[in-house]
């Protein structure tokens, strides 16, 4: 479905990407991990399409290296904002609606209202998307609008960051509910080791620009490369 | 034709090093406060008649007037500065429109108390000529070239130097990480609006001393001096200055090889073909790739 | 707190514009008012235009002096050298005003305030050139044998009566386009982009081509607009034509009336245009400008919402409560 193929980045002098190639397959979920700095929300921005790298992207065959952002969303590739990107004076609603129109070329209210309660914002429909809204509803809201572009690959960038175990661990349920109700492919950046192992079918370490380990997360993390790496970070 | 040629690039040399001063004084605000001061002519403006005031009110030369030019301006920029400040939503476009309306505040402040007619020095010894081989110039335009070359020098050493104007660069680069450093970014933000208003002062005075100005001068250098940093591109002080004689020097040679009527035009065509092919200024092709 | 977005002031619309028409009637219909009326009304054409582009494109235009030009220079040679009828030629106007905005599309590059720049020494360039192509335009002597509005349905739009129900009714057509499209998805992710363009992109808007069709849109109104003067006053001339009052009155209509309503600067035009005639030209006979310069000031730093902006957002949080 995704294919990076040499993936390179640099900024100025720092090379924050350097030749990362994997594919994601129809269906996965993935894990994308490492340490601060390692380059995922870089690889996010470039499959995205908020940056161009050098090297190819495929997705789903189509090569979209060159393609605008918001080209890329229309072809199907979803994301969320590490930090929450809300379209402020939009109502939540009224963000759902921007993302479904433009995103998914169609209008499907009912299909908005089903976002909606999935993502239990249900409540806070017709607010308005900024300080109104605790930080954890702005999350929510950030999937929300990525799905309202009707997705078939969904790039979520540390939506479980800052939540309590139990939280956490109810909240990777929802990601589960996502993947099979809207058939998605997902590839999610994440910190703890416990939810990639709950969650993931396959983990990919970046660790400064570069892909170190690429398997089932069980033995991804018992690579001593990813453990000597990885380690450090976890408990910063 | 050579000659006149040869003049033309000579004169429009040493106005742009005029342009210069007001781009930079432009830029600098904007880099510290993120906003386009659209009444940013109309400070150099002052400043002219300042010079203005001085030489035929009170009958010294007009370089005496800089003290003057630089309290009004200072006065002036320093009441900007607290409205700008005032604005509390949509504060890009907000600023843009109040800066707009200061600017038409003090342009037909300037027509009200002085008219609109033609104003320049009346001094013979900043009217002599000064031969150097085939071209000559204005003592005052020299002058005026001189003293643009030093302050750019000045700038240069206070932005890289001095304890406000590597605040002021921080601002700029990243107005968070400042704060955390200790920077008070309101305070920053208030001297780099001064620095740029003393610049304005200079150019006014300088303007005053080699050319001509009228009421609706402000409006156009503030077009202008957008049009230098736009050919310019991400702002260095050297970048800019070539920006600001390359504008010069086009308008000189427009007016000397077409006509007069065509000086604003040359400008605008140089700044619509940059927008156009290179949009990231002449001296910003690194930037661009980055 | 409700959405700002307020409802469509359908009522508020109509009673407005049911004032307007009946007003020429109300006060015995002079010649001098109905004229200075009709100016009016033909600034209210550009506030609208201008607040449209400011308040979904996010972008603060200070050169529409330049489409308002083209418009008028363009119908008025159509009619008066090529023979077209005006009708045809008015709007044609607003088509090439339109066009002649394609030409600044590099400039949307350009982030928030450069943009504003842009547009500013843009203006320039087209009065200018009006000036210099003297063969065609008249130069700068002017512009003044082509035909007026002709007479349709019996209704003579050259009469003062006529262009003024003809002016209210675009003016009030201009409005409900600008309701509608602010109320629709186009027009929430408009105003999406003026704060969070990114955030905005990623979920699949074109922001460029969005702000494109706002500008090209914008354009088109002020050439209408423009061409319509044209034609009513009968005499072009490019100093007039593309004079910097085009640019600086609809940014104070707009922004006095409230830029973020949709009768804000309809409302803002009339009461700016006759204080500016009838009042600060009596005052101040050279520089009059500056009284609205002061009051421009005025209203960003007291009212930045502008009046109606005032009132609606006391209505919206009476209702939001």
């Amino acid at each position: 479905m995704l294919a990076l193929e040499a993936v390179t980045v640099r900024f100025g002098g720092l090379v924050a990407l350097r030749e990362v190639s994997f594919t994601v397959a129809q269906g996965e979920v993935l894990g994308l991990v490492g340490p601060n700095g390692a380059g995922k929300t870089t690889l996010f921005n470039a499959i995205s399409g908020l940056i161009r790298p050098r090297g190819r992207i495929l997705f789903e065959d189509r090569d979209i290296t060159r393609a605008p952002l918001h080209r890329r969303a229309r072809l199907g590739i979803g994301r969320s904002f590490q930090i929450p990107q809300p379209m402020k004076h939009l109502t939540v609603r009224e963000n759902l609606e921007v993302a479904q129109v433009f995103g998914a070329g169609r209008r499907d209210p009912a299909r908005l209202t089903e976002i909606l309660e999935v993502m239990d914002l249900g409540g806070q429909a017709d607010r308005e998307a900024d300080g109104a809204l605790a930080l954890q509803e702005l999350k929510r809201l950030e999937i929300a609008k990525a799905l309202a572009t009707e997705p078939r690959l969904l790039l979520l960038d540390e939506v479980l960051a800052g939540l309590e175990s139990g939280a956490k661990r109810a909240f990777a349920a929802k990601l589960r509910e996502l993947h099979a109700r809207f058939a998605l492919t997902i590839v999610i950046v994440e910190h703890d080791i416990e939810t990639i192992l709950g969650l993931c079918s396959r983990a990919v370490v970046l660790d400064f620009g570069q892909v170190i380990a690429d398997g089932a997360p069980a033995a991804v993390f018992r690579d001593p490369k990813v453990v000597a790496s990885y380690t450090g970070a976890v408990d910063a | 034709m050579r000659d006149l040629i040869l003049q033309a690039l000579f004169s429009g040399l040493l106005i742009g090093g005029v342009y210069a001063l007001v781009a930079l004084g432009l830029a600098l605000s904007f880099g510290a406060m993120r906003i386009i001061n659209l009444a940013h002519g109309e400070l150099v403006l002052i400043a002219a008649y300042a010079a203005y005031v001085v030489e035929a009110r009170g009958g010294v030369s007009p370089y005496w007037a800089i003290p003057l030019a630089l309290a009004i301006v200072s006065v002036v920029g320093a009441v900007l500065f607290l409205m700008i400040d005032r604005i509390r939503e949509h504060r890009e476009l907000n600023s843009l429109i109040l800066t707009y309306g200061v600017g038409i505040v003090l342009t037909n402040a300037v027509l009200l108390a002085f008219a609109s007619d033609v104003r320049t020095t009346t001094a013979p010894a900043l009217q002599d000529a000064v031969t150097l081989g085939p071209v000559y110039a204005m003592a005052g335009e020299i002058v005026a070239f001189g003293l643009s070359l030093v302050l750019m020098v000045a700038l240069w050493w206070w932005l890289k130097r001095s304890w406000y104007g590597r605040a002021v660069r921080a601002v700029s680069s990243n107005r968070a990480a400042a704060t955390l450093m200790g920077i008070n970014p309101l305070r920053t933000e208030l001297v780099a609006f001064l620095v740029a208003g003393a610049l304005a002062s200079f150019a006014g005075v300088a303007l005053y001393t080699m050319s001509v100005v009228q009421p609706a001068l402000g409006h156009a250098l503030t077009v202008k001096a957008f049009i230098v940093t736009v050919l310019a591109g991400v702002g260095s002080i050297p970048g800019v200055f070539l920006a600001a004689l390359l504008l010069g020097v086009t308008e000189a040679l427009t007016v000397t090889l077409a006509s007069s009527a065509l000086q604003e035009l040359a400008g605008m065509v140089l700044f619509l073909l940059v927008l156009f092919l290179l949009p990231s200024g002449l001296f910003g092709a690194r930037a661009r790739r980055g | 707190m409700a959405s700002p977005r307020a409802p469509l002031p359908g009522l508020a619309l109509a009673a407005a514009f049911l004032v307007l028409a009946a007003l020429p009637l109300l006060l015995g219909a002079s010649n001098y008012l109905l004229g200075l009326l009709i100016s009016a009304l033909i600034l209210a054409g550009v506030a609208l235009a201008w607040a449209l582009l400011g308040n979904l494109g996010g972008m603060v235009s200070f050169g529409h002096a330049a489409f308002f030009g083209v418009g008028g220079y363009a119908s008025a040679l159509l009619a008066g050298k090529l023979g077209l009828p005006v009708l045809l030629t008015v709007p044609l106007g607003g088509l090439l005003a339109a066009l002649a905005s394609l030409a600044m599309l590099p400039a949307l590059r350009l982030s928030g305030p450069y943009f504003a720049l842009a547009i500013l020494a843009y203006a320039q360039i087209f009065r200018i050139l009006a000036t210099e192509a003297s063969s065609l335009t008249g130069g700068a002597a002017g512009l003044q044998r082509y035909p007026g509005l002709p007479t349709v349905f019996g209704l003579d739009l050259a009469s003062r009566p006529g262009a003024y129900a003809l002016l209210v009714a675009l003016v009030a057509l201009g409005c409900l386009a600008y309701a509608a499209i602010r109320r629709s998805a186009l027009g929430l992710a408009l105003r999406a982009i003026a704060e969070s363009e990114d955030a905005t992109r990623v979920v699949g808007v074109n922001s460029v081509l969005l702000k494109a069709w706002m500008l090209a849109l914008s354009a088109f109104i002020t050439g209408l607009f423009g061409a319509l003067n044209a034609h009513i006053i009968g005499f072009l001339e490019p100093d007039y034509a593309f004079a910097g009052s085009w640019s600086v009155l609809p940014i104070i209509a707009s922004v006095f009336g409230g830029y973020r309503t949709v009768l804000g600067p309809v409302g803002g035009a009339v009461v700016i245009y006759l204080f500016d005639q009838v009042v600060a030209k009596g005052l101040i006979a050279v520089g009059h400008q500056i009284l609205l310069g002061l009051l421009l000031v005025a209203m960003v730093l007291a009212a930045p919402n502008g009046l109606l902006g005032l009132l609606e957002r006391k209505g919206g949080a009476r209702a939001g409560a």
